[in-house]
């Protein structure tokens, strides 16, 4: 009992302890919020002055003499290079990059930055987290330093998803990411005669054309696809919430049936993205799984596993003998442009007989996107970094020399690789092509509800194609989703 | 005969359990050997020719011994202080009698159950109010407080120590600390080295709170710099960098685990046979 009553107590101690840990580190955390504000503040006032100078100085093309030490916390190994180059031209500058691997990257950086950390001067973020970076108010607001002077030198979409919901410049990207299909010239001549994007774009020109496009290709005893995923980034741009309304355009179940209909009629070669044979995909045949087998109906050994793993290309090549004796060459991948490289590295023999055409939509995919931290001491020497990396034409013509075809962001560096080839796709203008695909984008249409409804939409269009549901079924699901997770949308279910 | 056929069977499966714990290692051996794209789209058991790419594409972007070094100075005294300080715990916690005993005892219990996620933000604010961060100090530090070692320790003295001992001890003039450094420590060893095993392996494996309170690259411990390798915009190319890095960070675990594994095979037979 004695005992019963000292563990009770004892518990309680510790919980009012905790709690007044907790209140403690409150009243540290908002301490140093008030001295950020003041810093910042002055930051402001000795702004015009910093930011003149600097632009000056871009102009020589030659960067003043810079000096401190640059934190720089990044996802993209990419950076380090970029800051290597930014100390090689700036030898007073140090830098120190800390890359972090992408899945634990948002964690590193709220945890450090709600903790209050200074360290840091550099962060970064894919559009995916940019969103809630920006609501936490992670990134400084580069107006200040006069990102305004330089709008129109970067391409516009790029230059939109790098503001936050007030307009207010937080982050700027050095590469652009448009989607695009890459086409196999070699199959094309043999099956359609011609091979040049022009026409090529044409059989993907909308989601009807791009059936008809994989049954000819699957007469012909190709695959038009390695994955039915490739689609995935051509949906389209229409707005899903519309003066707070669920907008479901037609374009959408236009897309639904597309995928649904690429599964069944066995278009595909029923590889996953970004597995084993979805790789292999891209340098010669691959085995064609059938529909079943991709729904799920997996044999299974004694322990439970089951004995044909996508994911492990060990596996895969082990026994998928055991599941299909039928193999197809691919034809197209749907890929956002950093894919040029994605399939440099793993085309092998097929080098060169490749090709980049237009898709039925425009859309975009991924980037890294390079902010300060709002927190950072040393933000104008940060602001020097992000102009060296996005806004410097110098730096664009080394990058796309040292990353060997990554396309960049800045509008006068696309205008002036315009007319450079690219060995792997037959000496296309790559650059040239993408800058105007990057110009279709539209972002006006993008709202706060899209990463979760997209979700729920692509739920949907796995559940019909799988066989799981009835179109209306699965849209009548897709309803019911998005109602449980937006409570305020008006929804008009047809 | 029939025992032979029985010896036979299981020889067999103990043959076969022994390689399917073997073939994983020795696929991320092999493994390491090979490219990027040959891992990604074949498989073999015959090693590739690409060590020497694999290595430099490692040392490309660290220095993978500095990553050793660096968790080898956090695990090994984070291992020490922990079987230290939980050893002498269990021995106050088994052998004294005084008041609040018991309590002490449930709520070192009570702290097994909670997992450390828990206090992940609490944690990094106090570690960074204590101008901590980016030091090996809050790695190592709170390694003294391992609950589960003291609750291991006590279970395991309390079948292992007989009170005579200690009565003979003090009879013949020892102090306190004497005797638990002199006699009882050593009838603990058994039992210590496989707490240290796990507290090892634990230390040495430890990602996310390193992750979050280290921010110079210099100071990185290795799983870190590990995960660093798939930071690459096409994680294909670095795979066999990956398990190069790898296959070298299993090496002192291999080596500690020969270096302990007689105690722990000791001190699970101990106390099954009474003197």
């Amino acid at each position: 009992m004695k005992l019963k009553k000292l563990t009770a107590l004892l518990l309680a101690g510790v919980m009012t302890f905790s709690l007044a840990a907790c209140s403690n580190s409150d009243s540290g955390a908002s301490s140093p919020e008030t001295s950020q504000d003041s810093g910042s503040s002055s930051a402001e006032e000795s702004e015009p002055s910093e930011s003149s100078g600097a632009s000056e100085s871009a102009d020589a093309g030659e960067s003043a003499d810079l000096s401190g030490k640059l934190t720089i916390w990044t996802l993209a190994a990419d950076l380090e290079q970029f800051a290597d180059k930014f100390v090689e031209e700036n030898p007073n500058v140090e830098t120190e990059v800390v890359v972090i691997a992408p899945g634990d990257y948002p964690t590193k950086v709220e945890t450090a930055l709600l903790g209050g950390d200074d360290s840091v001067d550099i962060i970064v973020g894919e559009p995916k987290m940019l969103q809630s970076m920006y609501d936490a108010e992670f990134f400084a607001n580069l107006d200040d330093f006069g990102a305004k002077d330089y709008e129109g030198q970067i391409v516009d979409y790029v230059w939109q998803v790098g503001q936050d919901d007030e307009g207010i410049q937080r982050a700027i990207s050095y590469q652009i990411t448009p989607i695009g299909f890459y086409y196999r010239r070699d199959i094309a001549d043999k099956v359609f005669g011609y091979s040049d994007p022009e026409s090529i774009g044409k059989l993907f020109a909308d989601y009807d054309t791009i059936i008809e496009t994989g049954k000819t290709l699957k007469d012909a005893g190709y695959r038009i696809f390695a994955s039915d995923a490739e689609t995935q980034h051509f949906k389209g741009q229409s707005s899903w919430v519309i003066d707070g309304t669920l907008n479901v355009d037609p374009h959408r179940y236009e897309f639904m049936d597309l995928a649904v209909e690429l599964y069944k009629e066995d278009l595909t070669a029923y590889a996953q993205q970004w597995t084993a044979p979805w790789y292999q995909a891209m340098s010669g045949p691959v085995p064609i799984l059938n529909a079943e087998i991709q729904g799920g109906v997996w044999d299974t050994d004694e322990n439970g596993d089951p004995l044909l793993n996508v994911w492990d290309a060990d596996n895969f090549n082990a026994n998928v003998e055991n599941y299909s004796d039928e193999t197809a060459e691919v034809f197209a991948f749907g890929l956002p442009a950093w894919g040029v490289l994605t399939l440099r590295d793993n085309v092998g023999d097929t080098a060169g007989k490749w090709g980049v055409c237009a898709g039925p939509a425009y859309g975009y995919d991924g980037g890294t996107y390079i902010g300060i931290s709002d927190q950072s001491k040393n933000k104008d020497l940060a602001w020097e970094f992000v102009k060296f990396c996005t806004l410097n034409e110098a730096t664009a013509d080394w990058w796309i020399e040292a990353s060997q075809g990554d396309t960049v962001s800045l509008v006068s560096a696309l205008e002036k690789h315009a007319e450079d080839g690219n060995e792997t796709y037959g000496g296309q203008q790559l650059y040239k092509f993408w800058l105007e695909q990057a110009k279709g984008i539209n972002l006006s249409n993008v709202t706060e509800y899209d990463t979760a409804i997209d979700a729920a939409w692509s739920n949907a269009i796995t559940a019909v194609k799988t066989g799981e549901k009835t179109k209306d079924e699965a849209i009548e699901g897709f309803y019911d989703e998005v109602a449980a997770t937006y409570p305020d949308l008006t929804i008009n279910r047809e | 005969m029939a025992t032979k056929i029985k010896k036979g069977i299981l020889y067999l499966a103990l043959i076969l359990l022994a390689v399917t714990c073997m073939v994983p290692f020795l696929l991320m051996l092999v493994n390491a050997t090979r490219s990027g794209r040959e891992i990604m789209t074949s498989f073999t058991l015959i090693p590739g020719d690409s060590l020497k790419d694999n290595w430099d594409a490692v040392f490309g972007f660290f220095n993978l011994f500095r990553g050793l070094w660096n968790s080898f100075k956090i695990a090994v005294p984070a291992t020490i202080l922990s079987s230290y300080f939980s050893a002498l715990t269990a021995y106050a916690l088994t052998v004294y009698k005084f008041k609040g005993k018991n309590v002490i005892f449930y709520t070192i219990v009570i702290f097994m159950m909670i997992p450390g996620q828990l206090s992940l933000i609490g944690f990094y604010n106090l570690i960074s109010g204590m101008k901590l961060i980016d030091s090996y100090v809050p790695l190592i530090i709170p390694a003294i407080a391992s609950p589960g070692t003291v609750f291991f320790l006590k279970q395991y003295l309390e079948s292992v120590l007989p009170t005579a001992l200690l009565e003979a001890a003090r009879i013949d003039g020892a102090k306190e600390i004497g005797i638990f450094h002199k006699i009882v420590f050593p009838i603990m060893v058994p039992g210590v080295a496989t707490m240290a095993i796990g507290s090892f392996i634990g230390n040495w494996n430890s990602y996310l709170i390193p992750l979050l309170l280290l921010n110079s690259p210099k100071k990185f411990t290795l799983p870190v710099m590990i995960a660093s390798l798939n930071a690459s915009k096409d994680i294909g190319t670095n795979q066999g960098a990956i398990y190069m890095a790898l296959a070298v960070s299993i090496v002192p675990i291999l080596i500690v685990f020969c270096f302990c594994s007689k105690y722990i095979i000791s001190s699970i037979s101990a106390g099954s046979v009474k003197e």
